[in-house]
């Protein structure tokens, strides 16, 4: 422990203690311990103990307190576990005489004991409970710590804490359970002991048994912990002796099944699975049986997960894969048979027809029938990305399921039978269900890219453009197939519409939607032409000037896009069609330099940057004078992530220079030979011209540490390009140095305004090989935080509030 | 019985982050999505493990809740809705749905620049949350779907909080957020009507304080700054970007005009022009003064301050300054805070609360030596003053908020277990009703009594009626008929309407009973002699001696009858129905007693 910490730790440990001294910050104490669980990783922490016998002290003084604290109470009992995960701090602290001579006595007992919290006044507070399950969690990692566990009768009350009020508690009852079996199961026993249990440890023995009982009981509560338990168990242990186990509890698992309605159906379904999962599932026929039952007793909606679990299985027989498959079908083999016009199978393969219980279940309620469909949609979407996913995959029929899912949405359907008329009256304008249809629809259309799918997609255009959240906020929707073109004279309108919408999230939206599309189609002529012919590429350009920032944002990144395929000629006004209008080079630099938002000026930076590396016509014109303008507006902007992308072009504009530093990549593709690099000195003049080396000096002392790192990176790859070249230079004339040192001295104590002026490339060079880049760079890394996260810092300012706190404790944000 | 389950996975005895799961009527809400700045990791967020568990989250969870913009109540939205996967519906007020972005990118901007951190949400992010979220109107219901509606509130605290009042059926819960209950310069007070929920979520950050006027604790701020200024130094003001940097910026203002005074006040960042527009835009979320005067003089379009320019921390002479983050953390508040901290005459007023590890938390602890990058250290010789501009409601204005709302129960949360204990206390024994404060984690189970809807036939109306009884909705009174269920509906109707409506014969079951009498007469003259009994006794009754020889009380009949076994003994056969039940039992102990001895 560093020796300053040991110093304020005395005096800390003094304040926990009085009860006139409030706990500085909820956060406080939790940090105090990620710290202690820190340095008890790193070290003894018996030597810790001796050399700090404070901490012991507060131990003893927080047990012996006549109303201790919860908050400071669980905290011991969390530290004293961290401690006494060592085995030799362990037995010191189960015997340990303080140095207080009237506090003797067995602190681990009276801190876990009967005697201990567990009786007192503190235990309702939830957070002392949750402290000792922690304290117990971390204490339990060795031998000792089994017997000590059951000397002091810990297990009885870990038991009962499963059904604890509180959630956390209950939960870290469960866990900590797993963990003792684990523990337990470690020493002799490991290997393959007899399912009956007889050569199992006695501590195993005990859990084990409370999760048979837990089983038998007719409390859904108690096999809902049973079953949460043992999830866990298949889950993180994987030792042989975990067959042993399954093989003694799987008829009590079976026997769930019998009951009507089955128990806790969510936990068995989470612990079958679980069981699949692991080594046991391979070894145990009878499991595929228990999931087979299971499936069908199950209701559709609580067997979808399983359903679902089960396709993603390695290895698992094709019948119950067929099985599984079939319950996922169900409910869109409904939709499909009720929107049938003639009678006739929907297509599925065979166990997908539509069955009655899943009938019954869509007629029961609207919430019923919605949360299915979304439900078996979302399991099917999911499962087409799957490596493992069914074979042969019923494309077409799923294609017109979700059609008809759609027609049903937006009224369209023209349903023949009671079932139809019943999904007819809950669907209509359902948006959750459309949503999901379209998100499932999106995914099949990348899937196999059969010419199955194509006739289903001519179908779901014509519903596009009816519904208000068709293109999905976010990324563009995937609807939109990737190896197929859309309808486009369909598809045009719609997305026209949805950039003239009111709601910036329809324009937004839309124009993202544009920005992927253009991308992947860009180049093909079918899509230019009617692209070209549309109104979109103007539209697009009026949402420059859009009110809301994310619109203007993403009409950047659209008009960029367009622009790079050639697709976006620059608008003329209507009103005065002979003015030459400025190009989109001028109208986006002119967007960087004057709005008011950051996102738009970031767009302009992520175009601009793309553009560079693409070689952009407005770019390739003057390559100079483009980076030298966007530089000098990026600099001067207020949002650093902004100067960062400044950065970032500067360095794609030196790589084009100078080459990539293929030296330290050796992954990196190298540019085409067709413009040779150009001689150093050329290099430095240009970056000079371009006023680069002021932007990346005067970032390298950025308030926003990301920039100052981010220019220090830039220099250093310029530092490491010139200094094979540069001995000659340097042996040469010495160059003046000093205005541009004054300068650096100027901008790191935080005088920004003043200009460098013409700067000389030697004397920058010279700069740099006499700067400590790298030393700088280590210090970037570390960040202020290092300071504000160190312990140091943490115990001066829980120190520091003692006695100051009043008024503002409690004044949140 | 049909309960409502409460449980905080955040804000449970605490006011690190709020947010609150609600079971009602078999509908699951959560109620805001907060954000804890205290933590660097994954702490920061609410456990949402505990409800992921339960398989798809936008199958379990019927929508999300934001009551403002702050991020203890939205901070972990994205992180919720992008990264754990929530798709269903986020409600919030307009103003919430506007600002809550700016705050929500600034915090991310401020928390990738210093932290480096990974884990955390991005901007496109950000967008894609805010593009899921419906606004809703004050007063304005709003059906999340054919069972489940919510309707806001006006809270006060900062522009656009609002409360939620949700209900399903006849169940309803109200959830404050963060309110104040006293108007400030630019806000009104919380209202809300008699709703009589089954039960009250409400704050409780200061339940055991009675707040001093703002009024001393504005001139008080003003007086610091005007004598920093007119000693020639410069006072820095951390904000975060909306809030209170608009609540100060106002107070400056009106002090700047009318004290006539020429020293600069800047604002550091562009953020605030964004602010100070919705704050313009949502004008009518403001308090009724701000209202009146903007059409003469917009309150938010500031004379006195201007944007601040890098280059400025550097000029001579006085000035005044906002800048964020608001705990001098990162950026340029930090920057500043440097520039400025050694000199006396400079001050440095913090306005709101810091979390460990912050420089701001460092000074307002009192430590005047901070350790900076690279061991470097800076002695702090500025003034520090902490001023709290904070908006919420007091233990007054919460007792006064519950008796508004007339709850059932009353749960609390955002506040201190110590200070809540209190307030429960005060409140159960004034309001005479329950009161809840549950840590985190802990569910609270009420079980509610259902109303359930019966409509009553015309005719028993009528019939009721005849009787001269008019329906009285604030009179409950009691009312015979047949309860008939069907389709599931509740109808009450008259016993014959129900038989016809069944196709069912009526039935009738008549009690009966023997008693025995010493008469060595015949049975008519027995019967005979019962009459003459009954008809002096029962004299308000009609009595009657049938041809057969049987004698009627009402719906009593008695037959006499001679005993197979003893002949000097006569059996009395009594039966009567159910409605003359009290007068059969009355008869018959009658007749035990005998027949009078004929004179």
């Amino acid at each position: 422990m560093d020796p300053e910490c040991s110093r304020l730790l005395p005096a800390l440990c003094a304040v926990l203690v009085d009860p006139r001294q409030p706990v500085a910050d909820d956060t406080c104490l939790e940090k105090l311990l990620d710290w202690f669980k820190t340095v008890t990783e790193a070290g003894p922490s018996l030597l810790l103990l001796q050399e700090n016998p404070c901490l012991v002290e507060l131990l003893f003084r927080v047990l012996k307190a006549h109303d201790p604290r919860p908050r400071v109470l669980s905290f011991s009992l969390r530290l004293a576990g961290l401690f006494a995960a060592q085995e030799d701090c362990f037995q010191y602290l189960q015997v340990t005489p303080s140095s207080s001579v009237s506090q003797q006595g067995e602190l681990l007992p009276m801190l876990f004991g009967e005697s201990g919290p567990l009786g007192g006044a503190a235990w309702t507070a939830p957070t002392v409970r949750s402290g000792w399950l922690q304290g117990l969690r971390s204490l339990a990692q060795h031998p000792g710590a089994l017997r000590f566990l059951a000397d002091c009768g810990a297990v009885d009350t870990i038991f009962s804490l499963q059904g604890d009020s509180s959630l956390f508690v209950a939960s870290a009852a469960g866990q900590l359970l797993v963990h003792i079996l684990a523990l337990a199961m470690r020493g002799p026993a490991e290997g393959h002991p007899s399912p009956q249990g007889c050569d199992w440890p006695a501590c195993a023995q005990k859990i084990v048994c409370h999760v048979e009982d837990s089983l038998r009981s007719t409390a859904t509560l108690q096999v809902t912990q049973a079953l949460n338990v043992l999830t866990t168990t298949f889950g993180h242990c994987h030792s042989p002796w975990t067959q042993g186990l399954w093989v003694r509890l799987s008829p009590l698992v079976a026997c769930l099944l019998e009951k009507d309605p089955i128990p806790a159906s969510h936990s068995l379904v989470d612990l079958l699975l679980s069981v699949a999962r692991s080594p046991v599932g391979s070894s145990d026929c009878g499991l595929w049986e228990t999931l087979a039952q299971t499936l069908s007793h199950l209701s559709p909606t609580q067997a979808g997960p399983l359903a679902l679990g089960i396709l993603k299985l390695q290895d698992c027989p094709q019948a119950l894969k067929t099985q599984a498959f079939g319950v996922l079908l169900q409910p869109l083999a409904c939709v499909l048979k009720a929107a049938a016009q003639a009678p006739g199978p929907p297509g599925f393969p065979e166990g997908a027809t539509g069955d009655s219980i899943t009938v019954d279940t869509f007629l029961s309620s609207k919430s019923a029938c919605v949360g299915l469909l979304c439900q078996a949609l979302a399991h099917l979407e999911l499962l087409q990305l799957l490596p493992q996913r069914p074979s042969p995959w019923p494309q077409a029929p799923l294609l017109r399921a979700a059609v008809a899912i759609l027609r049903f949405c937006h009224g369209s359907a023209a349903p023949t039978s009671d079932v139809g008329g019943h999904l007819c009256a809950v669907l209509a304008g359902c948006v959750r269900v459309q949503r999901a249809a379209l998100d499932f629809l999106g995914t099949l259309s990348q899937g196999t890219g059969s010419e199955e799918g194509l006739p289903g997609h001519t179908q779901v255009a014509p519903g596009l453009p009816q519904g208000p959240q068709l293109l999905r906020p976010g990324p563009p929707h995937p609807a939109v197939p990737r190896r197929y073109p859309w309808p486009l004279q369909e598809l045009l309108p719609v997305l026209r519409k949805r950039l003239c919408s009111p709601c910036w999230e329809a324009r937004d939206s839309g124009l993202e939607f544009l920005t992927q599309v253009t991308r992947h189609w860009g180049g093909q002529a079918a899509f230019r032409h009617a692209l070209l012919a549309s109104e979109v590429p103007e539209l697009t350009g009026q949402l420059l000037r859009d009110p809301e920032s994310y619109v203007r944002a993403s009409a950047v990144t659209a008009t960029g896009q367009l622009s790079s395929w050639g697709l976006y000629a620059t608008p003329t006004g209507p009103e005065h069609p002979e003015v030459q209008q400025e190009s989109l080079f001028t109208e986006l630099l002119h967007i960087l330099s004057t709005d008011s938002e950051g996102f738009p000026r970031r767009a302009v930076m992520h175009v601009f940057t793309q553009w560079l590396k693409d070689g952009h016509a407005d770019v390739a014109e003057d390559l100079e004078q483009f980076v030298a303008r966007v530089l000098q507006a990026a600099s001067q902007d207020l949002d650093w992530e902004v100067r960062a992308q400044g950065l970032e072009l500067a360095l794609v504009f030196l790589e084009q220079l100078l080459g990539q530093p293929g030296s330290r990549c050796p992954y990196a593709v190298a540019l085409p030979e067709a413009a040779p690099p150009a001689t150093l000195a050329q290099v430095l003049q240009a970056l000079c011209r371009v006023q680069l080396f002021e932007f990346a000096l005067r970032a390298l002392f950025d308030c926003d540490r990301p920039v100052a790192q981010k220019s220090c990176d830039l220099l250093l790859f310029l530092k490491a390009k010139a200094t094979p070249c540069g001995g000659p230079q340097e042996a040469g004339a010495s160059p003046d140095v000093v205005s541009v040192e004054a300068a650096l001295q100027r901008w790191q104590a935080g005088e920004q305004g003043q200009p460098l002026g013409e700067l000389e490339p030697e004397a920058v060079m010279a700069v740099l090989r006499s700067m400590d880049l790298e030393g700088l760079r280590g210090m970037l890394a570390k960040s202020s935080d290092h300071m504000e996260k160190s312990p140091q810092s943490l115990l001066q300012d829980m120190l520091a509030t003692v006695g100051v706190l009043g008024e503002n404790e409690a004044d949140c944000y | 019985m049909p309960e409502i389950r409460v449980t905080p996975l955040g804000a449970g005895q605490d006011v690190g982050r709020s947010c609150i799961l609600v079971s009602i009527g078999g509908k699951n809400v959560m109620l805001d999505c907060g954000m804890h700045m205290g933590f660097s990791d994954d702490r920061r967020f609410p456990d949402f493990s505990y409800i992921t568990r339960n398989g798809r989250l936008t199958d379990f969870l019927d929508c999300v809740i934001i009551s403002h913009f702050h991020l203890d109540h939205c901070g972990a939205l994205p992180y919720f809705s992008e990264m754990v996967g929530y798709d269903g519906p986020i409600y919030m007020t307009q103003p919430t749905q506007a600002i809550c972005p700016i705050l929500l990118e600034d915090y991310r901007k401020i928390a990738v620049d210093k932290k480096g951190e990974a884990n955390f949400f991005t901007s496109q992010m950000i967008k894609d949350c805010m593009k899921k979220v419906v606004a809703v109107h004050l007063h304005q219901t709003v059906q999340v779907d054919d069972e489940l509606e919510i309707k806001a509130y006006y809270a006060g605290h900062v522009l656009g909080a609002a409360m939620f009042q949700i209900k399903v059926g006849s169940e309803s819960v109200v959830y404050t957020g963060d309110y104040n209950m006293t108007p400030d310069r630019h806000l009104g007070a919380a209202w809300i009507d008699k709703c009589r929920p089954n039960l009250l979520i409400t704050e409780s950050t200061y339940a055991t304080t009675i707040r001093d006027s703002k009024r001393c604790r504005e001139r008080d701020f003003l007086k610091k700054v005007h004598e920093t200024v007119e000693r020639g130094g410069k006072v820095l003001i951390p904000v975060f970007a909306l809030g209170r940097a608009q609540e100060l910026c106002i107070l400056l203002e009106t002090f700047w005009e009318r004290m006539d005074l020429k020293a600069p006040i800047y604002f550091s960042t562009g953020l605030t022009e964004k602010a100070n527009h919705y704050y313009k835009l949502f004008i009518p979320w403001t308090n009724q003064k701000i209202r009146k005067t903007f059409v003469q003089r917009n309150m938010f379009e500031f004379k006195h301050i201007k944007a601040f320019d890098r280059a400025f921390a550097d000029s001579p002479g006085p000035m005044v300054v906002f800048a964020t983050p608001g705990m001098l953390h990162a950026g340029q508040s930090l920057q500043i805070f440097r520039k400025w901290a050694g000199s006396e005459r400079n001050m440095v007023i913090m306005p709101g609360y810091c979390v460990q590890g912050t420089v701001g938390h460092k000074i307002l602890s009192g430590q005047r030596k901070l350790e900076m990058e690279g061991r470097q250290v800076l002695e702090v010789k500025m003034q520090v003053e902490y001023m709290s501009f904070s908006a919420h409601a007091d233990a007054k204005g919460i007792m006064q908020l519950v008796g508004q709302a007339e709850p059932e129960n009353v749960l609390l949360v955002h506040g201190e277990a110590k200070k809540m204990e209190f307030l429960k206390q005060k409140i159960e024994q004034e309001f005479r009703v329950s009161c809840y404060m549950p840590a985190n984690g802990e569910t609270v189970t009420l079980s509610t009594s259902p109303s359930i809807p019966v409509g009553i036939s015309l005719g028993l109306l009528k019939r009721e009626m005849a009787q001269g009884l008019l329906p009285d909705a604030k009179k409950p009174r009691l009312l015979h008929g047949t309860l008939i269920m069907k389709d599931s509906n509740f109808r009450l109707v008259s016993s014959e309407q129900a038989l016809k409506e069944l196709g069912l014969a009526e039935h009738q079951l008549r009690f009966t009973c023997r008693v025995h009498l010493h008469d060595t007469r015949k049975e008519q003259e027995t019967a005979l002699r019962v009459y003459s009994h009954l008809k002096s006794v029962l004299k308000d009754h009609c009595v009657q001696h049938l041809p057969d020889g049987s004698v009627t009380v009402e719906s009593i009949l008695i037959q006499a009858a001679a005993h197979s076994e003893d002949p000097s003994t006569k059996v009395l056969l009594v039966s009567w129905t159910y409605q003359d039940e009290e007068l059969g039992s009355y008869l018959t102990s009658l007749l035990k007693k005998g027949l009078p001895q004929a004179s």
